[in-house]
């Protein structure tokens, strides 16, 4: 109710509650801790260098398959780049094909040791995202992009490569924002 | 002694539309003595999966072709129809940006793995889901873990009311 200060003259109104905002908290579900941990079996919560070296390696199996289905995908994208030079309506299959590519590219590259190959799908993925399709120039600069990656896998260049591989990424990029425009 | 952590204990869920990136993770698990591991490649097979066989964490590639990686967590954190709004979803993707891990973080992801990622990567982060569960946060606008990894103290009587 409000009333008349004598102190101030004035007519005050008593502050209202504050509305406090709806939140539940719900308590963490500890099943999965309940089950799996414990001291007997299993693997140690703070792995040693050396069983983090032999997870590695399991993940290094599969790095044949990379080099082999990715070559292949490569292969498969350039002759789908190329079509495009050629029929225009084929364009946009190709954009789609090297979006694809590149993203994969550049997801598993650097977990098989080609990081530079991650490097170079970056690229190209910032390139072709947002696009439909693209003019003769773009589809060389993608074609430039994919010649440079299976260079990399067919020379097996692990690592971030030499001053050489390195001004490669770096003329790619150059050529991807001087070919930026017209982004359709 | 160190404690342990028994995966033969765990299901997982892989959804990755990509043979090879679902295979290392796979692989992974099973070296950890996973035995229950489904892989799909889709979110629909996902949620047929989740409804029928008991999974207790889900491995999941943002780009997917359909329903992508994140329209599947807001489905499983938000819908009526969800399988189990509470799983643990560790989301994998080659976006790494910024506002790529908040967006999830926003939707409700549990752990956010960046690609290209390593062993030792995806092991802390199913550490992180199976020793550190968190508690779930239930607002008008967001139902998912708490998104507050680090607990700063405050001092006063009602820290949220600061926020109005």
């Amino acid at each position: 109710m409000s009333h008349f200060d004598w102190g101030s003259g004035a007519i005050v109104k008593p502050e209202q509650p504050k509305k406090k905002k709806n939140v539940q908290i719900i308590p963490a579900q500890t099943d999965l801790k309940r089950r799996a941990v414990n001291f007997v079996k299993g693997f140690d919560i703070n792995l040693s260098s050396e069983q983090i070296e032999e997870l590695e390696q399991v993940v290094q199996r599969s790095s044949e398959t990379f080099v082999r289905d990715i070559g292949k995908d490569l292969m498969e994208c350039r002759k789908t780049v190329i079509a495009g030079l050629g029929d225009k309506s084929k364009r946009p299959q190709a954009i789609t094909a090297a979006g694809d590519l590149a993203y994969s590219v550049k997801a598993l590259g650097g977990t098989f040791q080609y990081p530079l190959m991650t490097q170079i799908a970056k690229s190209m993925e910032t390139f072709v995202a947002d696009r439909t399709t693209a003019n003769e120039k773009q589809l060389l600069v993608l074609q430039l992009h994919i010649d440079s990656l299976y260079v990399i896998l067919a020379g097996r260049v692990t690592g971030f490569g030499s001053t050489v591989e390195q001004a490669t990424v770096a003329a790619l990029t150059k050529l991807t924002e001087r070919y930026e425009d017209p982004r359709e | 002694m160190n404690a342990k952590i028994d995966f033969s204990k765990i299901s997982f869920l892989i959804v990755d539309g990509d043979k090879i990136s679902a295979q290392v993770v796979y692989d992974t698990l099973a070296y950890l003595g996973a035995s229950h591991i489904q892989r799909v490649k889709s979110p629909n097979n996902a949620f047929d999966v989740l409804r029928t066989e008991k999974i207790d964490i889900v491995i999941c590639e943002w780009r997917l072709h359909g329903m992508d990686g994140l329209e599947f967590l807001d489905v499983m954190r938000n819908s009526t129809n969800s399988p189990n709004r509470f799983i643990p979803v560790i989301m994998l993707t080659a976006h790494s940006e910024l506002r790529y891990v908040t967006t999830a973080r926003d939707l409700g992801i549990t752990e956010f793995l960046a690609k290209p990622f390593n062993a030792k990567a995806l092991y802390s982060r199913l550490v992180s889901v199976i020793t550190r569960p968190r508690v779930f946060v239930n607002t008008g606008t967001y139902f998912g873990p708490d998104r507050r990894r680090r607990q700063v103290e405050f001092d006063g009587p009602d820290r949220r009311s600061m926020d109005e």
